[in-house]
């Protein structure tokens, strides 16, 4: 997926699904599958999805956008319910996330791997307006740090969710935080969780391994760096 | 595991007065999102306990495997309703205004079903039964928790959700068979029992116990041979678990109840048949129960003619401190501060 380069367009604006600079992204259709019934990682989860059902939203479309200083991503999916409440104790929120490497080698499919951190970008609808960011090195291993650093929107309207995530292109963290640099080549994934259907923790949908992300060349001072 | 803590309850001397519930709730479930919560319940038996019917619900483990269950609603939890105690006492309305519940009449609650029991009169029984979090030596929320946000604590064996990796996921309430676990709505997190280990860490005994007006709780380290939890449990082998085949190894044990006698037809005392079923009793605690109540015969028989009996003389707790295996403390001689 290209992300495109908008110089003009504002952080506030590009945190709007809705904005016309939108329409000058590339939009990419992505297939989901759900998360193998065996790699959930306790026996519980694995007896109780055993003949469930995992990762009921099977593709979403992504498009990214960078202004030079900053970049968003926006994920749209079908959704039936807008679960954003969660108001009895079996109700779960939808969610998205898009991950990214830290380490060029680390495995997606199991959220990274000792050693080989993962970093994620989660958005979820209890809580509409804002996101998390996480690292992981393994199935449930997921940690949030430097929450302030991701910024999230998202609003459901007539059966979809319309979703964006967006952070500083360079950030300055201790953290396992993923390069995002203009010009480069990196990887990325996406996972949705639908709370109509229990989703949540690793019980999700996901588009497998990385997916290539080629970030346009441009910086907000002046022409193509 | 180096130690384990655990609690006695016997349940022949549990008037269900809820003073362990109120201590509880006073001291741990005041907070947002806590309202529905109540970490010690004490429900009617014969009933269909709290959250209602939890016990065909699943959860735990058999031969080792997880069984399948599900997460209890609020409502059959029971949802916290209020009164309108500002109008009654402050409206100025006088006799207009009484007590009620403020909103939509609740159905269900906690205790819902309270001194029902069953049986025919004259031979209908009930007892209470008094319950925690069982502070498992194989707890199934732990094992099923995939952020491995329930802990452990090695040196004293009490279970703890740590709420800074807990998500909310809940898969902790689906495991649990005991269905001894809450969701905060405000925080987003799990909450449940914490064997009260700030008071436990102080030498304090838990609220729960330390208040009983009844004398009904022991608490104490299993492994403490003077003290009376290892003397009830091992020794004596008359507190038994609630549902040991949940397969999640509780370390909150149960002295069985013994009711009144039967009348028979003639309305004669039946000394045969116990009033309480024997098989109601295997159902809940398991067949060792029944070794329980011959042991428990056999040394009430001993008291009564006036021999020494170990067993009774601690069941009794003439000394209310000995109850609590060292943690003894008296809570007012601390400064608590709540951060």
């Amino acid at each position: 997926m290209k992300v495109s380069f908008v110089r003009e367009v504002a952080l506030d604006d590009l945190l709007d699904a809705d904005h016309a600079s939108w329409g000058r992204g590339t939009e990419l259709e992505i297939p989901l599958i759900g998360t193998p019934v065996g790699m959930q990682p306790t026996a519980a989860i694995r007896v109780a999805w055993m003949n469930k059902k995992i990762g009921t939203v099977d593709r979403v479309v992504a498009s990214a956008l960078h202004n030079g200083s900053e970049i968003a991503f926006r994920l749209e999916w079908a959704s039936p319910t807008e679960s954003a409440e969660v108001h009895e104790n079996d109700s779960f929120p939808d969610a998205a996330a898009i991950a990214l490497p830290v380490a060029s080698d680390a495995p997606v499919v199991t959220m990274g791997a000792p050693g080989l951190p993962v970093n994620a970008w989660y958005w979820r609808a209890d809580e509409p307006r804002g996101a998390r960011q996480l690292s992981a090195e393994g199935l449930g291993t997921s940690q949030t740090f430097d929450s302030r650093v991701i910024q999230g929107r998202g609003a459901w309207k007539h059966g979809r969710w319309r979703v964006v995530l967006a952070r500083a292109l360079r950030v300055e963290s201790e953290g396992p935080v993923a390069s995002l640099e203009p010009g480069a080549t990196t990887g990325f994934g996406v996972a949705i969780w639908d709370g109509a259907n229990a989703e949540r923790a690793g019980v999700k949908s996901f588009s497998g391994d990385w997916l290539p992300l080629e970030i346009e060349a441009g910086s907000r001072e002046g022409n193509a760096s | 595991m180096s130690r384990q803590l655990a609690m006695v309850m016997d349940l022949n001397k549990c008037i269900g007065c809820q003073t362990c519930t109120i201590a509880c709730k006073r001291l741990w479930t005041r907070d947002d999102g806590m309202e529905y919560m109540w970490w010690n319940t004490v429900n009617t038996q014969p009933g269909r306990g709290t959250p209602r019917d939890w016990e065909s619900m699943g959860g735990g483990f058999r031969d080792g495997t997880p069984e399948p269950s599900r997460i209890p609603s609020r409502g059959e939890f029971g949802e916290a309703w209020e009164y309108n105690h500002e109008e009654v006492f402050f409206g100025n309305k006088g006799k207009e205004a009484h007590l009620q519940i403020k909103g939509e009449k609740p159905e269900w609650g906690p205790n819902w079903d309270e001194d029902q029991g069953a049986g025919d009169y004259p031979n209908s029984y009930y007892f209470y039964l008094p319950r925690i979090c069982n502070h498992c030596t194989h707890p199934a929320c732990l094992e099923a928790c995939p952020r491995k946000a329930i802990e452990k604590n090695v040196e004293n064996g009490i279970v703890t959700v740590n709420e800074d990796r807990c998500r909310g996921y809940r898969f902790c309430m689906e495991a649990c068979p005991y269905k001894k676990i809450y969701f905060n709505q405000a925080r987003k997190v799990s909450q449940k029992c914490i064997f009260c280990f700030p008071r436990i860490e102080q030498g304090v005994a838990n609220a729960c116990a330390r208040q009983c007006p009844g004398r009904v709780r022991f608490v104490g380290y299993r492994d403490d041979q003077d003290a009376p939890i290892h003397k009830l449990v091992d020794k004596w082998k008359v507190a038994v678990p609630l549902h040991p085949e949940y397969g999640t190894e509780p370390n909150v044990f149960y002295v069985p109840p013994i009711a009144p006698p039967r009348f028979d037809e003639e309305g004669e005392i039946d000394e045969i048949a116990p009033r309480i079923p024997e098989a109601y009793l295997v159902s809940l605690f398991g067949p060792k129960v029944l070794e329980a109540l011959a042991t428990l015969g056999e040394e009430m028989a001993k008291a009564r003619r006036g021999e020494a009996s170990e067993l009774m003389d601690l069941l009794i707790a003439y000394k209310w401190k000995e109850m609590f295996g060292g943690f003894d403390r008296d809570p007012a001689t601390i400064e608590w501060v709540k951060s």
